[in-house]
């Protein structure tokens, strides 16, 4: 049995009430979601909160997932929606969304474990860019289910793939020129 | 550097460490005293389907007490262009609505996409079938018919909202974007199937005016849901906390 496969035979269990179902889950699932908030710049702490968090909610809504369909996309997209809401939540204490999310792109900060080599590849693009890049590349996503997670369309996926693509090969190509140049 | 190269990069990139087990211990303690057997949502067609149909009977209800004044008035070919239009529109913005209350829905467009689209394409209908270019009674006739439509909307969304209360929205003001057109279309139908005056300006401006305030009207309602769930959230967090 593939892996996709098996974990939508665990989410048919799980909402069957095999409570050794949800703790597979859990354990085979939340890596993905913690290195998907990991991505951000947040304490080891706040990734922490957002995967206890999601499990929350996951465990809430869980009757909204029909088998068959993605198991994948159905947890990145609820994953996703508890980041947004952390967003929010920073927006209204601080008042300062926009620091927030550019922080998020170029910080130094104290971070969950992320690493500095993907950090600075992925610096050039912008957050979206970034996350429908990260879905897609480093966690093995497929277009369809980057889709799904996102709550766009597969001609959306693409063209933000294309632009990241062509930031990428311009801040590759700059990077080059300026360790050349000296020389 | 090529889009190869770039991609053995990522894939070559170090990343970052997975959760402690103390952690995944602590989520599967959380949640284990409540896993009970639940439903699955029934079939996105079944779903679709409801939702259309009570698009169908707020319109034909609304209209039946009213008078079916303006589809008696329209020439068959009207008929056929107004009402094969909003079918194909309403059937879209169902099955959307239903998409944007089950995460990791497939999306065939964004909710925004889906107002431009019913909002131009309706709008193109429209303006296509009635040349009338008087504007008689313009703001009276136009208001009166805003109000009969958006009350009518409004309960096309009460009750869209009633068949998918079970789901939940991962975005919110997507979800009331959504929720919006579909009632806005409802109130549409009902205008077209009641209302007798087919002056280009009017059917223009107020008939698709129920639509655009409608579409407002969802997505207001949706950021105003986010919010107030995320407010629930924090308190429930800090209580916890506390």
């Amino acid at each position: 049995m593939d892996p996709q496969q098996n974990l939508e035979g665990l989410m048919a269990l799980y909402q069957q009430g095999d409570l050794g179902a949800a703790t597979t889950l859990i354990h085979s699932i939340s890596p993905k979601l913690y290195r998907f908030f990991a991505a951000q710049a947040i304490s080891r702490v706040e990734a922490d909160d957002l995967l206890q968090e999601t499990w929350l909610r996951i465990h809430n809504v869980r009757h909204t997932y029909r088998p068959g369909e993605p198991v994948i996309a159905w947890f990145y997209a609820i994953a996703r929606h508890v980041r947004v809401d952390h967003y929010r939540k920073a927006m209204r204490t601080t008042g300062r969304e926009r620091e927030m999310e550019e922080s998020a792109a170029t910080a130094e900060a104290p971070n969950a474990g992320r690493t500095d080599e993907l950090d600075a590849l992925l610096a050039p693009l912008s957050s979206g860019e970034r996350e429908v890049l990260e879905m897609l590349k480093v966690e093995g996503l497929s277009l369809e289910e980057v889709a799904r997670a996102t709550s766009s369309t597969v001609g959306s996926v693409k063209q933000k793939v294309h632009r990241a693509y062509k930031k990428l090969r311009h801040a590759f190509a700059s990077r080059k020129t300026k360790t050349e140049a000296p020389r | 550097m090529n889009d190869r190269e770039i991609d053995e990069l990522l894939n070559g990139a170090k990343l970052p460490e997975g959760p402690r087990a103390e952690t995944l211990d602590r989520i599967a303690g959380s949640i284990a005293g409540s896993v009970r057997p639940v439903r699955p949502p029934p079939p996105r067609w079944m779903l679709s389907g409801g939702v259309a149909l009570i698009c169908v009977t707020v319109a034909l209800a609304g209209s039946a007490g009213l008078g079916f004044f303006g589809i008696a008035k329209m020439t068959s070919l009207e008929r056929l262009f107004v009402f094969s239009a909003l079918g194909i529109l309403v059937l879209a913005a169902a099955g959307e609505m239903v998409s944007a209350m089950v995460p990791g829905s497939r999306r065939r467009f964004s909710s925004g996409a889906l107002l431009a689209i019913a909002g131009l394409g309706f709008g193109a209908v429209l303006a296509l079938c009635f040349r009338d270019c008087q504007t008689t009674r313009f703001i009276h006739a136009g208001l009166v018919c805003l109000a009969v439509g958006l009350l009518h909307a409004i309960s096309a969304g009460l009750l869209g909202w009633l068949v998918l209360r079970r789901g939940f929205a991962v975005d919110a003001v997507s979800a009331g974007l959504a929720a919006g057109t579909f009632a806005g279309l409802a109130g549409v139908a009902m205008l077209e199937l009641h209302c007798a005056n087919f002056q280009a300006a009017h059917v223009l401006v107020w008939h698709l005016g129920v639509l655009l305030v409608s579409a407002g009207l969802g997505a207001l309602c949706g950021w105003r849901a986010a919010n107030s769930a995320a407010r629930r959230i924090d308190s429930k967090r800090r209580q916890s906390h506390g």
